[in-house]
């Protein structure tokens, strides 16, 4: 099934520490929802485990991810695949970074997930709006984590 | 010589079931009940992409979870040439274990093996297997563009899997465009599954003389142990197939599945017993599902609705591979019953089959192959045509129905129909259900914007494959078998190559050895799916039991009554000739007080039997010389609420014609449950995939069984037209509730919508899918 999202994040830090922030790959793995670990390989390569709970599909997803800077640093693409369970989700997502005035940036973002198996059964029901919410989180974690 | 106090009538009575004490007692033996020293068990990795190339598998990480013995993945058996099986359709095969590429989303792809279950689905989820996704083909109309070739395994480089037809082409084409009425509809009878409460499973290993022991949920023993001798190379001696208790079956069971083939190569390379129990969700999404066809249907009729021609074009999604079990002739099945009840003077069916990524099967769900489809199809047709005619739909069919004179009628479309009294058995359900009343009722209803239906449902099946001239699976012919050994005191055992899941073999062929032999049906076991001792048959399906086996149990007690006759001649101190089988015994011809009975007999045999060869048995193997023709009558009645288009099935009353009945409440019992089957695909029922592939309904919450609680009250009666043909006159019915109750909800559902406008939905018809078209019509006027 296929799901797409959009959001836009106000985070009150400049861009080029938003920037620093997101292409870190271990500071962005800890953003994740539910994340257990992440093993970072490289600058733009880390993986991570999350808990997964659809419904009554439950368990860990072990997720590869790839950052996708932009020599212009104000966009960022990033490609995650991951499973577990017998599913899989294959996701791109895009943030674009924009100075929003008084030392604050704007995080446009969007994104596109492919769920297969037993997580995309439950999908019609929930997985929609569990998906969403988890993205919301994982970018709310990003402005949380600037703030603190 | 002794005398009876009453006859000891076997046949026609509601009997108790013998199986039911240990059922209801939890006392069955099924085989996940099986456990033997030493057990390792399976579980198999599954495809998450219905369409990728395999990149690489690593089960590096699988080995090392504790308790994990091997994993084995396709090239291992592609290696060993086990990588593919030939479906029992014959004309394709499937992968055991994906090779080089997936072609539908829980496709079997590695098969890990382990100490414990838990151990082997840890396993299984640690293999590590990439993918590189392809373009998914979810439907048969996109398959057939060709752009995405799914199977270059092939010579053939389509998709296009098989066109098959029959009937006579143009003459249809004249008569049809002769008609001065005419009426056109694409049905879709929609992708389902029997979902049997047990699931598939199996449990192989060899034994100290290196035999195969294999303990399998089949509804074909012998037909396994012939395939699996053919596939493996291990000579048929060598392999002993048991079927113990079977928890459903309903044609999920008749295919070989690679699951067993993995069990059987990981007992040999192991040399251990291996365990292989399916999930719901493995059994939902990759063992045999049910239709699946999209059916254009053309009808032809004279004003006043005489029908005048047939034609059926079905596009047929068979999934990833061609594993619809099919008799080798027939790649559609018997479809060709489309022209169902009626006297089509001329008809043509035809049916094109296409691959797509899907789980692969087609022929399950009670149905004898394809027959509920073609039922479906033809049942939807008449009442459309009734619609367009502005005809009631009792008359229509009454002016159509093949005639009680008329049988053994030849069909358009090359089927002897045996017997039937058609308007007799729809009589019945009319003043059973009170129809002059109903009509009166919907009419007053109608007036007041109330929507409520009457739905019909008249149809033929056609079943008990079948005779040797037409019908094989790879190539076997499709006779059956029973074996009837009588013990010196009376008793005995029948064998037979069939196999019950629930259809209570157990006292029905105890019940029909009895009525044969005058003894006590309680006294008679029934031993079934025992390859080393039951006589080899081709099991339990497409309603074929009592038709087939059923007429062998019969053939051989009276082979052994010949020989009984001979003792009992002795026995008499008369001429053979002289001593006749009357009131269940033997007697001297004129000389009602002279008599022996089957099991004074039966003693004799063993203890005195003067120049008599000693013994009481027989076995018979029977070739059916046609099908048997099993028909109802089904009416339902509905009220559809017009705000939230939720229906409710307010009664439904069932006439079955399945010939001579062995056991009313048996058949009352499968009555019951096919209905309730039929409820279930008409309101409930679909395996539904995304556009991406993704199989939709993966477990019982997404897909789901009728309770009690929404299962409506069945009435049921009978009409009774022997088989003129069966030794016993008895059809078959295990199928005909299954076949015939889908079209009489929805007909009833489309009734009722008729005032809107509405002609036909496809099933399931789901309180939303009702509502949908309630407010659709609402919103036209």
């Amino acid at each position: 099934m296929n799901l797409q999202y959009t959001g836009e994040e106000k985070i009150p830090v400049g861009l080029d520490t938003v920037w620093t922030f997101v292409t870190d790959p271990e500071k962005v793995g800890r953003c994740f929802p539910e994340v257990v670990d992440v093993t970072v390989q490289d600058a733009t390569h880390f993986e991570a485990v999350v808990k997964v709970g659809v419904g009554p599909v439950r368990g860990k997803f072990k997720v590869k991810v790839e950052l996708l800077p932009a020599p212009s640093k104000r966009r960022l693409d990033m490609k995650m695949s991951g499973g577990g369970f017998g599913s899989t989700v294959d996701l791109t997502a895009g943030a674009d970074l924009a100075d929003a005035g008084d030392g604050t940036t704007l995080l446009t973002w969007s994104g596109q997930a492919e769920a297969r198996g037993p997580i995309a059964a439950v999908g019609g029901r929930v997985l929609d709006a569990q998906a969403q919410k988890l993205i919301a989180q994982a970018f709310g974690n990003v402005r949380q984590q600037l703030t603190a | 010589m002794s005398t009876q106090a009453k006859p000891l009538h076997s046949v026609g009575v509601p009997m108790k079931r013998k199986e039911d004490p240990r059922f209801i007692q939890g006392k069955g033996n099924y085989v996940d009940d099986l456990s033997f020293p030493g057990m390792l068990y399976l579980s198999l990795v599954r495809s998450t992409y219905p369409h990728a190339e395999i990149k690489n598998i690593d089960i590096s990480e699988a080995m090392k979870v504790p308790g994990v013995k091997a994993v084995i993945t396709g090239k291992d058996l592609e290696a060993a040439g086990l990588g593919w099986l030939p479906t029992f359709h014959g004309f394709d095969k499937q992968m055991v274990l994906a090779i080089g590429k997936v072609l539908f989303q829980y496709q079997e792809v590695a098969a890990v093996f382990a100490e414990t279950r838990a151990a082997a689905v840890d396993g299984a989820e640690a293999v590590q297997v990439d993918y590189a996704p392809l373009p998914v083909v979810a439907d048969p109309f996109t398959s057939k563009t060709d752009a995405v070739l799914l199977r270059p395994d092939r010579e053939a480089k389509t998709n296009h899997i098989f066109h098959w037809e029959v009937g006579d082409k143009e003459g249809t084409a004249r008569a049809m465009a002769s008609s001065p009425k005419r009426i056109k509809q694409r049905i879709w009878f929609q992708r389902c599954h029997p979902a049997p409460l047990e699931p598939c499973g199996c449990v192989a290993y060899f034994d100290t003389m290196g035999r195969l022991q294999f303990h399998v949920t089949s509804q074909a023993p012998h037909v396994y142990r012939t395939a699996l001798s053919l596939v493996t190379g291990i000579p048929e001696d060598k392999i002993h197939v048991m079927s113990p208790d079977l928890g459903g079956g309903f044609g999920n069971k008749v295919p070989v599945y690679p699951g067993y083939v993995c069990a059987i190569v990981g007992a040999l390379k192991i040399g251990r017993p291996v365990k292989w129990i399916e999930t719901r969700t493995e059994n939902l999404t990759s063992t045999g599902f049910a239709r699946d066809y999209h059916m254009d249907v053309e009808i032809g009729a004279t004003e006043d609705g005489k029908v005048t021609a047939l034609h059926v074009a079905t596009t047929a999604d068979h999934g990833a591979f061609d594993a619809a079990a099919d008799p080798s002739k027939y790649p559609a099945g018997i479809f060709g019953i489309v022209t169902g009840s009626y006297t089509f003077p001329v008809a043509h069916a035809e049916v094109d089959a296409y691959f797509t990524n899907k789980a692969p099967g087609g022929i399950a769900y009670r149905c004898s192959f394809r027959v509920t489809e073609a039922s479906f199809a033809i049942e939807r047709g008449m009442d459309i045509l009734a619609d367009e005619l502005g005809m009631d739909a009792v008359e229509l069919r009454k002016k159509n129905f093949i005639r009680k004179d008329q049988f053994p009628y030849p069909s358009a479309l090359g089927f002897t129909y045996d017997s039937g009294d058609y308007h007799k058995t729809l009589d019945v359900a009319l003043e059973k259900i009170g129809y002059t009343a109903l009509l009166k009722e919907q009419a007053a209803k109608r007036a007041r914007g109330e929507l409520m239906g009457i739905g019909f449902s008249t149809f033929t099946e056609v079943v008990g494959a079948g005779p040797s001239k037409h019908f094989d699976i790879l190539g076997i012919k499709m006779f059956d078998s029973a074996e009837i050994r009588i013990h010196p005191t009376g008793s005995g055992i029948v064998r037979t190559g069939a196999k019950s899941q629930g259809q209570g073999h157990e006292t029905t062929w105890a019940q029909v050895v009895a009525e044969e032999l005058g003894l006590d049906p309680q006294n008679i076991m029934v031993e079934e799916g025992d390859t080393d001792t039951a006589p080899y048959g081709l099991g339990t399906y497409a309603s074929r039991s009592t038709p087939v086996a059923g007429a062998a149990i019969v053939m051989a007690a009276r082979r052994i009554r010949e020989k009984a006759r001979k003792i009992a001649a002795h026995l008499l101190e008369v001429g053979e000739a002289d001593v006749e089988w009357t009131d269940y015994k033997f007697q001297v011809k004129g000389v009602p007080s002279k008599t022996v009975t089957m099991k004074e007999v039966a003693f004799a045999a063993y203890t005195n039997m003067a120049q008599n060869e000693p013994g009481l048995e027989a076995t018979y193997y029977y070739d059916p010389p046609n099908m048997t023709y099993p028909n109802g009558a089904y009416v339902a009645v509905v009220d559809v609420d017009r705000d939230t288009g939720e229906t409710k099935v307010r009664r439904f009353v069932a006439v079955d014609d399945c010939g001579v009945i062995i056991n009313p409440m048996v058949v009352e019992g499968q009555i019951h449950g096919g209905l309730t089957e039929g409820f279930a695909m008409a309101f409930i029922q679909e395996i539904q995939y995304d556009a991406e592939g993704n199989n939709l309904n993966t477990n019982f919450t997404d897909y789901l069984v009728p309770t009690s609680l929404e299962t409506p009250h069945w009435e049921t009666a009978n009409t009774v037209t022997p088989s003129p043909h069966h030794p016993m006159g008895a059809k078959g019915v295990g199928e005909s509730p299954n076949v015939g109750s889908p079209a009489a909800f929805v007909n009833a559902v489309i009734d009722a919508l008729s005032p809107l406008g509405v002609r036909h939905l496809d099933m399931p018809l789901t309180r939303d899918k009702v509502w949908r078209a309630i407010r659709d019509a609402e919103t036209r006027t």
